[in-house]
């Protein structure tokens, strides 16, 4: 089979950049580390006041690093607030913040805004990701896969002081 | 042309097709065919200006208590706009562009008219029945139906009949292949049938996925059979068909600019082996990169990730083959137009021409598109872009641009033929072609800035509290672009109407179809026995562990549905 000259240059000049994207990426995870959500654990969405989402909210640890249970549900998110309060949060400059965060009826989205944090919620499956909050604001929570008609409406805060 | 024949060894006639017009049975069949799809077309585009609209801030202030006519549930007819655009138009379009391709460049009829109808019959029923649960409000789950969303039985029937038909069409286009064969041993088959053959293979094992996940998972829950489900199983088992599906829509455009459009312009392939090579890498590498699709998926291992994106971009290769060879193609058109200089033929193109203004307004879209999904198929940079409204921006710059584009230029000369009549409108064309591809870059622009910003998709933003002025400024790029784009579908509907209808003058372009092949690939690349072998061993390999780390018959399965509307379990 022949192949031409100048196409077979165009074919080792695509792969090369190709490969140049790939070792990027590459760099991104290895160096940078940046992480994509691994599983962590199955809960039982139909019991979930057995599980540690019983009480969602935000655990300190100490040394600035917290655990945060978040249930989504429609059309909230549960970060542990009282009734009738907005669904916020308020974290100290620096905080690193790892989340729990499960479905207890269908696919829910989940998204920070300005940072690396995108999560798919399914009920029965926990997901979690860890993000540091180096910048004071105000951050929504946004519920980012369809989820029924107030789907859009499904936000919460973040607030960095 | 008539029913069914068996299995003939003997040497039939070359079935001759007339020019400037198709055989009767010809124009019914593929007629069906285009119609319905434009038809379904028609349903489908109206919607997707309208959720520019609710999207808008801008808008909505102008406006608040706008709402999406005759649909007026924002994700009714999102809806409507994805399960008809994306999974109707696109078939039906494709089954009968199939039909003729393999027909005239084969130079006889399919193996079985009969069981063509009955495909077509089975999809027809299937779209009555997909369209009637969305229309009566009982489907409102989006075109990707994620459980533990639930919709209407008829729902899931519709998808099964639809699936069911396009398998039938495989079987009918792989015996008139086999009867072919028999006639001409050691000959190659035609590029264009090449390609098609490929692309069906690709849709039989692409299709394994999402029907496991219908007939096993969504029907029974939905007639009340199972109780439970896992969406983590059902997301894996539907990407294992969902990347494939965009190179079901994809390898047909291919095909019209690797073997029409060189008539269409006057040129010449390049080179047919790497055409051959580059349809045979979409079929076999579009299977073990699904995964992409589920880098925020909690229950997919990273390491499953990493695999599917390395060879996500081994998947990009036939696409660079593919820009190489069309650009050769465009650059002796271009040449014998008279461009000079090394950059000319880039200009000297035939713009005055819809059917091949259609397809390059097409590949401009599909140059920003191509790059925007090898941005966010890099799992890091998907963590910013997933499921934002980048993801919708790419689509409708390969999707809605490049392929619904190049369906369009098809559609400017079957429809000619189907009818008999020409075109109804050339300056009406191209109008319309002009407008979409601006349209679609305002679009895909403003829809990618406004992901950047973490502006989400599938959102029925009238009534969020989230959007920044920033945000704002783009989603209100998009409706415009909306505004441009619904002009654009009412001149494609002028067109197809007028076509139909109010045509008179005689049909003045015939089918690019190229018979017979003189290139000098090695005929192994037609062992589809082998081909599928090899398929279905990277399934195994991409794809068992991740399968195998998804399923959990003890801890798994153990979420009820629900309908959209209530956050009560359905049983
Ligand atoms: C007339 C031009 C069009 C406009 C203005 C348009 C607009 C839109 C918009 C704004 C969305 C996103 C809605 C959201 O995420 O909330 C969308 C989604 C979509 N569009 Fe279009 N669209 C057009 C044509 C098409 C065509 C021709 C196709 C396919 C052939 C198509 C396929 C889709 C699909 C598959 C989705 C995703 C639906 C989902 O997320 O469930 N669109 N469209
Ligand atoms: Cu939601
Ligand atoms: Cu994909």
């Amino acid at each position: 089979m022949h192949i031409d000259r100048l196409e077979r240059y165009w074919i080792i000049a695509v792969t090369a950049m190709l490969g140049v994207f790939m070792a990027a990426l590459f760099v991104s995870v290895v160096v940078f580390r940046v992480q994509l959500p691994s599983p962590v654990g199955r809960v039982d969405p139909r019991a979930l006041a057995e599980t540690e989402f019983a009480t969602p909210g935000l655990t300190d640890l100490g040394a600035s690093r917290y655990d945060m249970h978040i249930v989504a549900k429609m059309w909230n998110f549960d970060l542990g607030q009282a009734k009738g309060e907005p669904a916020e949060v308020r974290l100290p400059r620096g905080a690193q913040v790892t989340f729990f965060v499960t479905s207890e009826d269908v696919t829910h989205g989940f998204f920070i805004e300005g940072h690396d944090a995108n999560l798919m919620l399914l009920p029965g499956q926990i997901a979690s990701t860890t993000v540091r909050f180096n910048r004071p604001g105000t951050y929504h929570i946004i519920c980012h896969e369809y989820c029924g008609p107030a789907h859009a409406n499904m936000v919460a805060a973040i607030i960095v002081e | 042309m008539q029913a069914a024949q068996p299995l003939p060894q003997r040497r039939v006639a070359p079935l001759s097709f007339p020019r400037l017009a198709m055989l009767a049975s010809e124009r019914t069949l593929i007629g069906a065919h285009i119609i319905t799809a434009l038809v379904a077309l028609s349903i489908g585009i109206l919607m997707g200006p309208f959720q520019t609209f609710r999207r808008s801030p801008a808008f909505m202030e102008a406006l608040p208590d706008w709402k999406i006519p005759v649909f007026t549930y924002y994700y009714q007819a999102l809806t409507i706009h994805g399960v008809i655009n994306a999974l109707f138009f696109t078939t039906f379009f494709i089954v009968g562009f199939s039909y003729f391709v393999t027909q005239r460049s084969l130079e006889r009829p399919m193996f079985s008219r009969g069981l063509a109808w009955g495909a077509f019959g089975m999809m027809f029923v299937g779209l009555s029945l997909v369209l009637y649960a969305i229309a009566s409000n009982q489907a409102n789950v989006l075109y990707t139906f994620y459980p533990s969303l639930v919709a209407h039985p008829t729902f899931y029937i519709g998808l099964v009949l639809l699936i069911v038909g396009t398998w039938i069409v495989t079987a009918n286009i792989f015996l008139t292949y086999a009867q072919w064969r028999a006639d001409h041993p050691g000959e190659r088959v035609p590029l264009a049938v090449f390609a098609t053959l490929a692309n069906y293979v690709m849709w039989c094992v692409a299709t394994i996925g999402v029907a496991i996940e219908v007939l096993f998972m969504l029907l029974p829950l939905s007639l009340g059979w199972i109780t439970h489900t896992d969406p983590q199983m059902a997301r894996a088992l539907f990407w294992f068909f969902g990347h494939p599906l965009v190179y079901f829509w994809l390898i047909p455009a291919y095909i019209s600019w690797y073997t029409m459009l060189p008539r269409q312009t006057g040129s010449q392939l390049f080179s047919e082996p790497l055409a051959r090579v580059a349809f045979l890498m979409l079929m076999i590498f579009s299977i073990p990169v699904g995964a992409h699709h589920l880098f925020s998926d909690p229950g997919v291992s990273a390491a499953m990730k990493g695999v599917h994106t390395i060879l996500t971009f081994v998947v990009a290769v036939p696409s660079f083959l593919t820009a190489f060879n069309i650009g050769a193609v465009l650059e002796r058109a271009g040449r014998s137009r008279g461009a000079r200089g090394p950059f000319g033929w880039l200009v000297r193109q035939d713009w005055g021409n819809p059917v091949v203004a259609a397809q390059l307004a097409g590949m401009i879209l599909f140059i920003a598109g191509g790059f925007s999904g090898l941005i966010h198929a890099s799992l890091t940079l998907n963590i910013a872009l997933h499921n934002t409204a980048w993801v919708p921006g790419h689509f409708h710059m390969t999707l809605a641009g490049a392929i619904t584009l190049t369906y369009i230029a098809i559609a400017y000369w079957i429809l000619p033929l189907i009818r008999g009549r020409a075109l109804f409108s050339r300056p009406i064309a191209l109008a319309q072609i002009y407008t979409w591809l601006v349209g679609m870059l305002i679009f895909g622009h403003g829809m990618g800035a406004a992901g950047i910003l973490g502006v989400p998709r599938r959102a029925d933003l009238a009534g969020s509290g989230y959007i920044s002025p920033e945000a704002a400024t783009w989603l209100n790029s998009a409706a415009i672009a909306g505004v441009i784009l619904l002009i654009s579908s009412v001149l494609l509907f002028i067109n197809i109407i007028g076509t139909l209808f109010f045509s008179r003058a005689p049909v003045s372009e015939d089918g690019p179809i190229a018979t017979g092949s003189s290139d000098g690939s090695p005929l192994w690349f037609e062992r589809w026995g082998l081909w599928l072998g090899v398929m279905l061993f990277l399934a195994l390999v991409a794809w068992g562990p991740l399968f195998a780390e998804t399923l959990d018959l003890v801890n798994g399965f153990n979420v009820p549905g629900f309908r959209p509307e209530s956050p009560v379990p359905l049983r």
